[in-house]
C-alpha cells in the first residue's frame, strides 16, 4: 500500500479536464494569452496599416540608433567620511530581531552600500536557531514602500506638521485628560514598558496614575493563557519543543505555519522528521487543509466542533477523565487510536497541541499532556511566552465605549488595528473619529490610525532600535541597518517625550538607544555592543514552580450543519502585511492561489452542491454565500481536496485598505492595462473581503470557528492560481515516497527503484541496463575536475512553507507580476513549490495501474482526503540539458562546474529551450516588468524607493528573455573569490543558496559535489536520493530524496 | 709654468678659506638636511613651518617658548610633553594643550635634545612665502594643475563638413564654367536646359560601368565605416569628463609617489575600486592647503567638501558643516549585465593597476582603461588585438593569461589542481593548445563567469 500511491497537481488533472489537456500538451496558455500580449488596450481601436507599421519601424529604429550614440553620465559619489564598515561592493550582515506582533524570529540583515536588501535566520543566536517565515523574509521590501507614512500627519490637514507642534497638542491634551488609554499589540519590549511606566508616573491624580493600558492582537490566543490560569494559577503560554517530541498530536492547530511561535517550531519539528528509528510521528485532526495537516503522518478530517470530542477520545484513552462527550466513529477515530497507541509509547516524549480559541479545549488539551508527562519535556511551563497577551475582555469594553462615545479623553495606540480586525470594526471606526484626542504611533495611515487626531509614524522595524523579551528566559535587540528613510519617531521615543522624559533630536535623536541600553543594562547586559554583536542573550527568569491542578469544563464550540473555519494563509496571516506584493504573489502552499482569498469546500461536496470543480484562466469559480450570526459574504468556492465534509475555510488577512485607506502600495486590486481599480466612492478596491467582521466573541474570546449557512449564487471569478500551470504529465519518476517501515528495511530497490531501460546485447537478446549506460551526447567534463555544483532537497523534511520561494525572489530579483498575469500562467518565480495530492491505487512504484488511459478509478473518493507532498522545484541545471541544444543563440550553455547557465544580453526569446524543458522551470518575460504601465503598482522595481530592495549583483531582466534558476550563480562566484583570494579551498557549507538559507527545516543541501567530503556529495549518494525524471536521461545536478511517511 | 710665492701663499690661503666655507656649508647643510628628514618623518603630519594645523606652527617655537620664559623647556616639551605636563613645572605646556583642545602630542622620546634643535633649526630658517608675491601668481595658470575641460565634440568634424561644402562648392562651379565653355564651343543651348541632375544622370549612364564600380566601392566603405564606427558606440577610448575637482594623478601617484591603493583602497576588497572619501583626501590635505600656489582653489573645494575649517580652531575641530561629498562623472560605465570585480583580478590575478589604466604617474587626468595600443606597450602586459572594455578584449586575455595551480601558494589553486591530475586526458587536452592552463580553462570563458 505504501508505495501505491497516484499523484495529481488539481482537481483538472483528476478528472482530465479539457482545459488541462490543453494546458498540459501546450508549454504556454492557449492564444488568448498571446492576443493579450500583442494588444494594447488603444491598439485595438487604432488603424495603423501595414506601411504605417513599417514606418514606424524605420522611424524607431533610426531613432534609437540615434539614441544609443550619447551615453548618459553617470555620477559616483563617495562619502565624506566613510564609515569603517561600508565597503562599497561588499554586503555588510547585521545581527538583530524581527518581531512584528506576530512572528518573531533572530535574524540576520544583509546590507549592501548601507540598504538592506535580503533577510535571513539567524543560526547561531537566538532559540528560533534560523527558523523564518515567508513575512519575515519579505518584510524588507516594506522597508521600501513609499506609501509609509513620511512625517506627522494631523487630521484634517493634508500636509505634515512639524513633531513639536504634534507633541505640544499631544502633551497639553494629556494634561487635561481626566482619563488616558494606552492602547497596542503585545508589548514584549521591557524599554517600551518602563517608558508607559514613565507615562504612567507623569500623568496621575493623587498618587493614582490616568493611564490605563490595553493590548489587544488580531489574532487571539487567549485560550491557552486562561486555560493554564486555570491549571497553573499563572495565565501563561508555555515554551513548546517539537524537537523532543516522538509523537505529536495537533487539533486544529497549524503549528508549522501559522500557530504561534510557528517558525521556531517548524525548525524543531525537523529536527525529528529524519527517517530513522527515532522519526517522529505526526497526527492531524482539523477541518482545513493546513500547512501542518499536509505534513501530518495521520491526517482526520473533523468539524470544528468536533475538535473537543477528539480530544475527550484521546484523554479517556490514555487514562484520564472528561466531562466532554468522548464519542468518535469513521475515520478520525481510526486516526485518534493510531495516534493514542502512538502516544501511549511515547509518555514523556508526546506533545499535543489544539488551535482552537476555546478555553474548555485548551484545558482538555492540558489534560492529555499532564497525563502523557509531557509538562518538563515538551512543555516548559517556566520559560513562557512573552507574545500573543492580548486581552479581549478589556479591548472589547474599550471598543464599546469608544462606540458609545464614552472613550478616553485621550488615546494612544502603538500600532493596534481594531478597526480592521475587530469585529465590530466599522462602528469603532466611527467612534474613533469623535475621539477629541486620538494619537497613533502607526506606520500607514491605516484602517484604525486614518481617523487620529495625530499620527506620529514609528520607524520601520529595521530603521530603528528595539529590545524584545520574547521568552522569560530570552532578551534580545534589535539594531537599526538604515538610517531612517523618512521622518519617522520612535515609539518609544515618542512616548518618553510625551511622559516628559526626553526630548526630539530629529534624525540624530539616541533616546530610544539610550532608553534600549539602559533596560539592557538593568537585565544584565552591561557590554552592549557584544548584546548587539549576539542581537540576544539569557535573562534569568523568575524561579516558579508548577503544578498541573484539574479544572473541567465542558463550553466546548457549538456544532452546526455547516461550519466555516477563519484561518490564516502563510504568506498574509492577520493582513499587517497584505501591501507587500511579494506575499500577495506567493502561491498558498496548498492552494496555489495568489492575491485572493475565497471559500474553501471539499469537491466531492462542490459537485453535489452544483458548484464547478475545475477552472483555468478564462473560467472561474462559482460563488456562494455564507451566512454567519445574521451577516453575509460572499466570495468564490474553491474546490480543497481534504476539506472536512460540511465545513468551509475562509482566510482572514484581505479586504484591507477597503474604505480607501493608504495601506501601501501593493494592496489593491489593479486593471487589467495598469492603474488600481477603483470602486463607486474612487478608492482603490481592496484585495479579497475582510473577514474578521465575522469573527464572534464565545466566552470573552473571539472564536475562529462558526456554525453557517451556505448557498449557492450566481456569478463567476477569475482566480489566480499556480495549481494546474506547469504540470509535469504523467511521469511518476517525479515524486517517490515510502513508509519508514519499508525504508528501514533498507532494501533501495523497494522504495527507491533504479531506473532501467532496455537495449540489445551482443547477441541480439533484449536486457536491461541501468540508464547511465545511454547517452546521447558526450559528458561535459564536470566529474572529478574543479567543481561541481549540485543540491539535494529531502521530501521528508520540505514542509512546503513556501520561504524558499519568497528568498529567491528577494535575493534574484524576480519580477512581481499581479493576478492578471498569474491567471494567464505567467508568473516569474524561479523556484515553484508542487504540491501533489497522493491517493492509493493498486500499481508498484512508477507503473500506473493503467498505463494506456491514463485514468483514475476511483477518483472521488480520492479527493476527499489525499496525503500531500510538496517539493520545491527550479532549474535542475542537467548536465545533458535540453534546452541548451535548441538554443540558436548559445543564450544557455553549461559551465564546467555543472551550472546551466542563462546569458539574458544573448537571449533573443524564442523560447525553444522552455518548450524543450521537461521540468517546465523557465519563465519568460513576457514585458517589461520593471517599466510597463502594467506593473506600475505591484512590481516593487518600479518604484524609486521600491527599487532600492534590488541586489545589485543580479541583473534586472528586460523583456523578451528567458531566465530560470541560476543556482544563485553570484553567491557561488563570490564564494570562490573569498576562497581564492584567501588562498585556501572553498570550504563545505560555505555556499548557500537563497531557497537553502530560508529553508527552517534544512531540506535542501547545496555544495561541492566534487569535495568528497561534502554533505551534498553524502545526501545524494543516501540510498533515498534519486532525480526527478530520470529515465528522460538529461542527468541533472539537483536529487531529490524519497518522502519517508512514519 | 711658474708661480712665484706670493702667489703661492695667496693660493694657499683662498683654497684654505674655500675649503672652510666648503666645510661649514656643508656641516650647516648636512645639519638642515637631516632637520629637514627629521621634521618630515616625526613632524610633518601635524605641524606646518608657518601656520598652525593639528598642531602649532614650528616657525619661532623656540621664540614663542623663550618668550614665556620657559626657552629651556621646549625641549623636553618636544620629547615628552605629557610628563612634562604632568610635572607642572611648565605654564606654556599646558596652556598649548588647552589652545588644541586637549588633543594629546605624541611621544618622541627617541629625540635627542640635538635632534629637536636640528628640527626647530630647520623650521626657524625657512622662508617666509611672500604673500604679494603669491597673490601676483595666483590667477596664473598653473602647468602642472590639469585644468580638465570637455573635449569640444564634433571639433573635427566640423573641419570635414567645411571641406565637403568647400568641395561640393568646387564641383557646381567646375561644372558649371565646363557647361558654359561647352554652350560657348558647340552653340548647342540644349546645355543650358538641362538640370545638373540629369546632365549627372546622362554622365553616369555614359559611364555607367565606372560609376557602377565607383558605386559599390562607396556602398561597402559606408557599409564598413558604419559598422566598425557602431562597435565603438559607448566604449568612448577618449571620455575624459569634466571633474568637479582638477585631480592630477601625476602630481599624486607620480611626483609624491602615493601608492594607488591608498586612495583606492576598496580594490582588494570590492568590485569597485571606489574613489577615496574626502577623509582620505584630508589625511595628507590637512597639511597642504596649496596656500599661493595656483592650484591652491582645488585644494579648497576639498575643504568644502569635507567642512574644513581653520577658522573654527583646534578646539572646534576645524569644521563648520557636516561637509558635503564631491559628485565625480564616471569615466567607465559598464552595462548592468555585467560583472567585473577588481579585485578578482589585483589580489587573485595579481594584475597590476598599470596593466589596464597605463601609467598613471605620468597622467594628469582621471584614471580610464587605455586603448589597446597603448596597453600593448606598458611592460609585462600579454599583447592583445581587441579594442579595450569591449568583450572581445576579456575574453583574449583571459584565453592568454596563464594561470598557475599547484605550486603551494594558493590553497585554492591547489586543491582545483589535484582534482585535474585526476583526470590526465582533461589536463593534457587543457595543456595541448597552448601548453600552459589559462584563466578561460578554469571557468575564464563560461558566461556565469561575468553575466549574471
Amino acid at each position: 500500500m505504501e508505495v501505491t500511491k497516484k499523484y495529481w497537481k488539481g482537481i483538472e488533472e483528476l478528472n482530465q479536464t479539457p482545459e488541462f489537456k490543453q494546458l498540459r500538451d501546450s508549454e504556454f496558455p492557449n492564444q488568448h494569452a498571446v492576443e493579450q500580449f500583442l494588444v494594447d488596450d488603444q491598439l485595438a481601436e487604432s488603424s495603423s496599416g501595414r506601411r504605417d507599421f513599417l514606418k514606424f519601424l524605420g522611424f524607431s529604429v533610426a531613432a534609437a540608433t540615434l539614441a544609443a550614440c550619447e551615453a548618459p553620465v553617470t555620477k559616483v559619489v563617495p562619502y565624506v567620511n566613510k564609515p569603517e564598515d561600508v565597503t562599497p561592493g561588499v554586503a555588510t550582515w547585521y545581527a538583530s530581531t524581527y518581531y512584528d506582533g506576530l512572528s518573531y524570529a533572530s535574524i540576520l540583515v544583509k546590507t549592501r552600500e548601507a540598504r538592506p536588501i535580503f533577510i535571513k535566520g539567524n543560526k547561531d543566536f537566538g532559540f528560533t536557531k534560523g527558523g523564518t517565515n515567508p513575512q519575515i523574509i519579505a518584510s524588507v521590501l516594506g522597508l521600501y514602500d513609499s506609501e509609509r507614512l513620511n512625517g506627522v500627519r494631523a487630521k484634517g490637514i493634508d500636509e505634515n506638521i512639524s513633531v513639536d507642534k504634534a507633541d505640544k497638542a499631544i502633551v497639553t491634551a494629556l494634561k487635561a485628560a481626566k482619563d488616558i488609554v494606552v492602547l497596542s499589540p503585545t508589548i514584549i519590549s521591557p524599554s517600551m514598558n518602563t517608558a508607559i511606566a514613565a507615562l504612567e508616573a507623569a500623568y496621575a491624580i493623587n498618587g493614582t496614575s490616568k493611564v490605563k493600558r490595553v493590548q489587544y492582537d488580531g489574532i487571539s490566543y487567549g485560550a491557552i493563557r486562561k486555560a493554564n490560569e486555570q491549571n497553573f494559577g499563572a495565565a501563561i503560554i508555555p515554551s513548546y519543543d517539537f524537537s523532543k517530541a516522538k509523537t505529536i498530536v495537533s487539533v486544529g492547530a497549524d503549528f508549522l505555519s501559522t500557530w504561534l511561535l510557528s517558525n521556531e517550531y517548524a525548525v524543531q519539528y525537523g529536527v525529528n522528521r529524519v527517517p530513522g528509528k527515532g522519526m517522529s510521528k505526526h497526527f492531524q485532526f482539523e477541518s482545513i487543509m493546513s500547512i501542518t495537516g499536509s505534513n501530518a503522518d495521520g491526517r482526520a478530517q473533523i468539524k470544528p466542533s468536533e475538535s473537543a470530542n477528539v480530544l475527550a477520545y484521546i484523554l479517556k484513552s490514555i487514562g484520564g477523565s472528561t466531562f466532554v462527550s468522548s464519542a468518535l466513529s469513521g475515520e478520525s477515530k481510526k486516526v485518534a487510536d493510531a495516534a493514542i497507541a502512538a502516544l501511549k509509547s511515547s509518555r514523556n516524549e508526546s506533545l499535543v497541541v489544539c488551535g482552537a480559541n476555546n478555553e474548555a479545549e485548551q484545558l482538555l488539551t492540558n489534560a492529555i499532556n499532564n497525563q502523557l508527562k509531557a509538562y518538563g519535556t515538551t512543555i516548559d511551563l517556566s520559560n513562557d511566552v512573552k507574545l500573543y497577551q492580548s486581552n479581549d475582555k478589556e479591548a472589547s469594553q474599550l471598543f464599546d465605549a469608544i462606540i458609545s462615545g464614552k472613550g478616553p479623553d485621550v488615546l494612544i495606540n502603538l500600532g493596534a488595528n481594531p478597526v480592521y480586525t475587530a469585529a465590530n470594526g466599522e462602528k469603532l471606526r466611527k467612534g474613533l473619529e469623535g475621539l477629541t484626542m486620538y494619537v497613533s504611533t502607526a506606520r500607514y495611515a491605516d484602517e484604525s490610525s486614518s481617523v487620529a487626531s495625530y499620527i506620529i509614524p514609528d520607524h520601520h522595524l529595521l530603521e530603528g532600535w528595539n529590545d524584545f523579551m520574547p521568552k522569560a528566559a530570552h532578551y534580545a535587540v534589535a539594531q537599526p541597518t538604515i538610517r531612517t528613510l523618512g521622518d519617522t519617531y520612535a515609539a518609544l521615543e515618542s512616548m518618553l517625550v510625551w511622559a516628559g522624559s526626553a526630548a526630539r533630536n530629529g534624525k540624530d535623536s539616541t533616546v530610544a538607544y539610550d532608553a534600549i541600553k539602559a533596560s539592557a543594562s538593568i537585565l544584565g547586559f552591561p557590554d552592549f555592543a557584544m548584546l548587539t554583536h549576539n542581537s540576544c542573550g539569557a535573562v534569568n527568569a523568575p524561579a516558579s514552580a508548577y503544578t498541573y491542578k484539574a479544572v473541567s469544563s465542558s463550553a466546548t464550540t457549538k456544532s452546526g450543519d455547516w461550519e466555516v473555519v477563519f484561518y490564516q494563509k502563510t504568506a498574509i496571516r492577520d493582513g499587517a502585511m497584505s501591501s507587500n506584493p511579494w506575499l500577495q504573489e506567493l502561491p498558498d502552499p496548498i492552494s496555489k492561489v495568489t492575491w485572493d482569498n475565497y471559500i474553501t469546500m471539499n469537491p466531492v461536496q462542490m459537485e453535489k452542491m452544483g458548484f464547478v470543480t475545475t477552472y483555468d484562466q478564462e473560467h472561474g469559480l462559482n460563488m456562494a454565500s455564507v451566512t454567519v450570526n445574521g451577516q453575509k459574504l460572499t466570495l468564490p468556492v474553491y474546490p480543497q481536496p481534504g476539506q472536512a465534509f460540511n465545513t468551509v475555510g475562509i482566510a482572514l488577512g484581505y479586504g484591507r485598505g477597503a474604505n480607501g485607506e493608504a495601506i501601501g502600495r501593493g494592496a489593491y486590486q489593479t486593471k487589467e492595462y495598469g492603474g488600481y481599480d477603483l470602486n463607486e466612492q474612487g478608492n482603490r478596491k481592496a484585495i479579497g473581503l475582510n473577514v474578521f467582521p465575522f469573527v464572534s466573541q464565545v466566552n470573552a474570546l473571539p472564536a475562529y470557528s462558526a456554525t453557517a449557512a451556505i448557498a449557492k449564487v450566481d456569478g463567476e471569478y477569475l482566480i489566480a492560481a499556480t495549481q494546474i500551470h506547469h504540470t509535469v504529465m504523467g511521469r511518476d519518476s517525479i515524486v517517490r515516497e515510502t513508509t519508514l517501515s519499508t525504508f528501514l528495511k533498507g532494501d533501495k530497490e523497494s522504495f527507491n527503484p533504479a531506473h532501467k531501460l532496455q537495449r540489445l546485447n551482443e547477441h541480439g537478446h533484449h536486457e536491461e541496463a541501468p540508464l547511465e549506460e545511454f547517452d546521447l551526447w558526450n559528458a561535459h567534463p564536470i566529474e572529478k575536475v574543479g567543481h561541481r555544483w549540485g543540491m539535494t532537497i529531502d521530501l521528508t523534511s520540505c514542509i512546503g512553507c513556501g520561504s524558499c520561494l519568497v528568498a529567491c525572489q528577494a535575493e534574484n530579483n524576480v519580477p512581481v507580476v499581479g493576478k492578471d498575469e498569474v491567471r494567464r500562467g505567467r508568473e516569474m518565480h524561479w523556484l515553484r513549490i508542487d504540491r501533489y495530492y497522493a491517493s492509493a491505487e493498486e500499481s508498484s512504484v512508477g507503473k500506473k495501474a493503467n498505463k494506456d488511459d491514463f485514468s483514475y478509478s476511483e477518483a472521488e473518493i480520492a479527493a476527499v482526503n489525499p496525503a500531500v507532498v510538496h517539493m520545491p522545484l527550479m532549474c535542475q541545471h542537467c548536465n545533458h540539458a535540453p534546452c541548451e541544444t535548441v538554443c540558436p543563440v548559445a543564450a544557455t550553455t553549461h559551465s564546467n562546474e555543472g551550472l546551466n547557465q542563462m546569458t539574458y544580453n544573448r537571449c533573443i526569446g524564442t523560447r525553444y529551450c522552455a518548450n524543450n524543458c521537461p521540468y517546465k522551470v523557465r519563465r519568460f518575460n513576457w514585458f517589461n516588468y520593471p517599466s510597463y504601465k502594467k506593473f506600475t503598482e505591484v512590481n516593487p522595481a518600479q518604484d524609486d524607493l521600491g527599487r532600492m530592495v534590488l541586489n545589485p549583483d543580479v541583473t534586472v531582466r528586460t523583456r523578451g528573455v528567458m531566465e530560470k534558476c541560476s543556482f544563485c550563480v553570484q553567491r557561488i562566484q563570490s564564494t570562490k573569490l573569498t576562497a581564492k583570494k584567501e588562498a585556501r579551498p572553498v570550504i563545505d557549507g560555505e555556499l548557500a543558496t537563497a531557497c537553502s538559507e530560508a529553508c527552517p527545516t534544512n531540506a535542501i543541501v547545496v555544495g561541492d559535489w566534487n569535495d568528497d567530503r561534502s554533505a551534498v556529495k553524502a545526501s545524494s549518494s543516501d540510498h533515498r536520493a534519486y532525480q526527478a525524471l530520470e529515465e528522460v536521461g538529461v542527468k541533472p545536478n539537483v536529487w531529490y530524496k524519497v518522502k519517508v511517511r512514519n | 709654468m711658474k708661480i712665484s710665492n706670493i702667489q703661492q701663499v695667496t693660493m694657499a690661503k683662498t683654497l684654505q678659506l674655500f675649503a672652510f666655507l666648503c666645510v661649514t656649508f656643508f656641516v650647516q647643510h648636512t645639519l638642515f638636511a637631516q632637520g629637514e628628514a627629521l621634521f618630515k618623518s616625526k613632524c610633518s603630519s601635524c605641524h606646518q613651518i608657518h601656520k598652525n594645523g593639528t598642531g602649532p606652527m614650528l616657525s619661532g617655537a623656540r621664540q614663542r617658548w623663550a618668550d614665556a620664559g620657559e626657552g629651556d623647556l621646549i625641549i623636553k616639551w618636544v620629547q615628552n610633553n605629557a610628563a612634562l605636563r604632568a610635572s607642572g613645572a611648565s605654564k606654556r605646556a599646558a596652556a598649548v594643550f588647552k589652545e588644541y583642545g586637549g588633543s594629546q602630542m605624541s611621544i618622541f622620546t627617541d629625540l635627542t635634545d640635538d635632534q629637536v634643535n636640528q628640527i626647530l633649526d630647520y623650521a626657524d630658517a625657512q622662508p617666509k612665502d611672500d604673500p604679494a608675491k603669491a597673490g601676483a601668481n595666483g590667477g596664473a595658470q598653473d602647468p602642472n594643475a590639469t585644468q580638465v575641460t570637455e573635449e569640444e565634440e564634433g571639433g573635427l568634424g566640423f573641419i570635414w563638413i567645411v571641406l565637403a561644402v568647400l568641395f561640393v562648392v568646387i564641383i557646381l562651379s567646375v561644372g558649371g564654367v565646363r557647361r558654359q565653355l561647352k554652350v560657348a564651343t558647340t552653340g548647342d543651348e540644349k546645355y543650358n536646359e538641362l538640370t545638373y541632375w540629369e546632365e549627372f544622370k546622362t554622365t553616369a549612364w555614359k559611364y555607367r560601368g565606372l560609376t557602377g564600380l565607383v558605386g559599390l566601392v562607396l556602398t561597402i566603405a559606408v557599409l564598413v565605416v558604419v559598422f566598425k564606427s557602431l562597435y565603438s558606440i559607448n566604449v568612448m577610448e577618449n571620455y575624459q569628463p569634466s571633474q568637479p575637482v582638477a585631480f592630477p594623478h601625476s602630481r599624486h601617484a607620480g611626483e609624491n609617489g602615493i601608492d594607488c591603493k591608498y586612495c583606492h583602497n576598496s580594490v582588494t576588497k570590492s568590485k569597485h575600486a571606489g574613489l577615496p572619501s574626502v577623509n582620505v583626501c584630508m589625511n595628507c590635505h590637512k597639511q597642504i592647503s596649496g596656500d599661493g600656489k595656483p592650484f591652491a582653489g582645488e585644494i579648497k573645494k576639498i575643504y568644502a567638501a569635507a567642512g574644513w575649517d581653520t577658522k573654527f580652531g583646534p578646539a572646534g575641530g576645524y569644521r563648520n558643516t557636516k561637509g558635503k561629498p564631491l559628485v565625480w562623472n564616471k569615466v567607465h560605465v559598464l552595462p548592468d549585465h555585467v560583472y567585473f570585480n577588481h579585485s578578482q583580478h589585483v589580489v587573485v590575478g595579481g594584475v597590476d593597476c598599470k596593466q589596464c589604466h597605463g601609467d598613471m604617474t605620468q597622467m594628469k587626468e582621471t584614471a580610464k582603461v587605455l586603448p589597446i595600443e597603448e596597453l600593448n606597450k606598458v611592460e609585462g602586459n600579454i599583447k592583445l588585438t581587441k579594442a579595450t572594455l569591449t568583450m572581445g578584449w576579456c575574453i583574449e586575455c583571459h584565453g592568454a593569461k596563464e594561470v598557475t595551480i599547484g605550486d603551494g601558494k594558493n590553497g585554492y589553486y591547489d586543491e582545483i589542481h589535484s582534482r585535474l591530475k585526476k583526470n590526465k586526458t582533461l589536463y593534457k587536452q587543457y595543456l595541448a593548445n597552448d601548453g600552459k592552463l589559462t584563466a578561460n580553462e578554469l571557468g575564464g570563458w563560461e558566461c556565469a563567469k561575468c553575466h549574471y
